[in-house]
């Protein structure tokens, strides 16, 4: 159990690699992440779940952080390849159409 | 004595070791007395001294011809042994003949502040006709005789005051426990009553309804982020609601809180489901993520109002990011009442709730949950959980069921879970009965 990050930069903004768990032990890790992340505005972050291994509600308050944290800098955020569990909690909680959700890793553009 | 190389013979050994011993008896007579390892002295019946030995001598640092014939025995002691022997030691040694042990003090040249700690004993010397002529006395050194018994006097205060130390500990120990306890209780007391105003410590009784609720909660101050509550709006109206805040313990009991007094406050105003949790949004975004620390909780809120005399109840729901609930009817199916496209209540300032209706009637009844049960873990890893699925299957197999029953038998299915519930968990199950009081003859169907 555990959570890594890696980074690349796509032409539209930072694209997130998350791995692993985004759990109530590993959820503040992607939140300190963000916290330093430099966003610009106009820029789109994509934070990509295709390794994602499990995502609880800490998990999903992490990602609105992040949605929160794009929309104060005028940036936007998507959602990558969110695997099927975690896409039917977020329909269960109305997420699945606050976030803009990309079906597959490319991150869109 | 033996020459070199000359077997000793048994009579000539015996015979020399003789002489030797005699020798050696001879010659230390008046040796002993004067080197004595202890002291000697001997008074006239006045105390005056006739004879000391040399060892007494040496200890009190005096000269023979300062002593004898111009001391007595009281002048060798100190003050307080002076006034001992007079007092003790002399009026003893007259009526008895003889004292023994005595401790007395006397005065030395150097030593411990001048004093020389002994033991005295004297017997009087009588005459022939019986008269007492004059007075024996030993005097052995008790310096340290009298340092073990310092020591022993110096170890026993320090018993005594670690003794009394540990008492004060223990008594500041014990002050500390009582303390304790009643800042515990106090502290019990306050969650108590906080956890009151969280929770209905008892539901109401709504006519023609029968409700039954489980509660548990997974912090160990026993202070839940679930709540729920039904009262009445009204016009006959009753409105419930269930739902989960995020986070857990005391943060999350102050938006449970908050969350609870916004949706009673909302329905008396307007008691629409979408209404109430719209008015809850507003509320919650406004107070926390407008501040800069967004929380959010799910609901689900719901109004109930009489349908018809038969019995049945009009139960309209709407849900903010709260998973359905679960209707089992009378005649034996089960199924969710699903409430789509409800957001979280409080991350958005703007959030749209849609309703759902249904009608029960007699022996339906309509089972709402928080995720505690669902996402119970029902193996060995977090995968494991008990789910959507294998709720609809056990609210099969159990349908019918009135809310007691039902609750009672996923009260059961909970304890079962063991550590697997490991979060907060409330149910709150509500029924039309199925046996009427007053049963009356219906033409209507069941819906």
């Amino acid at each position: 159990m555990s959570l890594t990050i890696n980074r690349h930069d796509a032409a539209a903004g930072p694209v997130l690699r998350v791995t692993g768990d985004l759990d109530y032990d590993h959820a503040p890790d992607l939140r300190r992440y963000l916290d330093e992340l430099a966003l610009d505005e106009g820029q789109r972050l994509v934070i990509d779940l295709a390794g994602l291994d499990f995502c609880d509600s800490s998990g999903i308050t992490a990602l609105l952080a992040a949605r929160r944290l794009a929309h104060a800098v005028g940036a936007d955020l998507a959602l990558s390849a969110v695997p099927a569990k975690t896409l039917r909690v977020l329909a269960v909680v109305g997420l699945d159409r606050v976030f803009t959700i990309h079906a597959d890793s490319t991150g869109g553009g | 004595m033996r020459r070199v190389g000359e077997e000793p013979g048994p009579f000539d050994d015996s015979t020399s070791t003789h002489a030797a011993f005699t020798a050696l008896l001879e010659d230390s007579a008046e040796d002993l007395y004067e080197q004595a390892p202890c002291g000697y002295l001997s008074t006239l019946m006045d105390g005056t001294i006739a004879r000391i030995n040399a060892t007494l001598l040496g200890w009190l640092g005096l000269e023979r011809a300062a002593v004898v014939g111009r001391m007595r025995f009281a002048d060798l002691l100190t003050v307080g042994g002076k006034l001992y022997h007079e007092t003790h030691f002399a009026p003893l040694l007259r009526m008895q003949g003889e004292v023994r042990g005595i401790a007395l003090e006397m005065r030395a040249q150097d030593g411990n502040d001048g004093r020389l700690p002994v033991l005295v004993s004297s017997v009087i010397r009588h005459g022939s006709g019986g008269e007492p002529l004059l007075i024996r006395t030993t005097v052995t050194d008790a310096s340290d005789r009298r340092s073990y018994e310092t020591e022993l006097l110096r170890r026993r205060e320090e018993a005594e005051r670690a003794r009394a130390e540990a008492e004060q500990a223990r008594a500041a120990a014990e002050a500390a426990l009582r303390q304790a306890q009643r800042d515990r209780q106090r502290l019990a007391e306050a969650l108590a009553a906080l956890q009151k105003s969280l929770v209905p410590s008892s539901l109401p009784a709504v006519p023609g309804l029968e409700a039954a609720v489980y509660y548990h909660t997974a912090s160990p101050d026993r202070l839940g982020g679930d709540f729920y509550d039904l009262f009445p709006v009204g016009g006959g109206r009753w409105a419930f609601f269930l739902g989960d805040v995020c986070g857990k313990g005391p943060e999350a009991a102050s938006l449970t809180s908050l969350t609870r007094y916004t949706l009673r406050a909302a329905a008396l105003h307007d008691p629409e489901p979408a209404a109430a949790l719209t008015v809850l949004n507003a509320v919650l975004h406004e107070h926390y993520a407008a501040a800069g620390d967004p929380r959010y909780c799910t609901a689900v809120f719901g109004l109930l109002e009489r349908e018809g005399d038969d019995g049945r109840v009009n139960v309209r729901v709407a849900s903010g990011g709260h998973p359905p609930s679960l209707v089992l009817r009378a005649d034996g199916s089960s199924a969710f009442l699903p409430t789509p496209g409800g957001l979280l209540v409080g991350i958005l300032p703007e959030a749209s709730f849609t309703t759902a209706r249904t009608v029960l009637g007699p022996g339906d009844c309509l089972l709402l949950y928080t995720d505690g049960l669902t996402e119970a873990r029902t193996g060995p890893t977090r995968e494991s959980l008990f789910g959507d699925d294998a709720l609809l299957a056990f609210a099969a197999d159990h349908a019918p069921a009135g809310p007691r029953e039902i609750i009672e038998a996923l009260t059961v299915l909970l304890k079962g879970f063991g550590d697997g519930l490991d979060d907060d968990t409330a149910l709150l199950a509500l029924g039309v009965p199925a046996v009427r009081p007053a049963p009356v003859p219906s033409t209507h169907c069941t819906p």
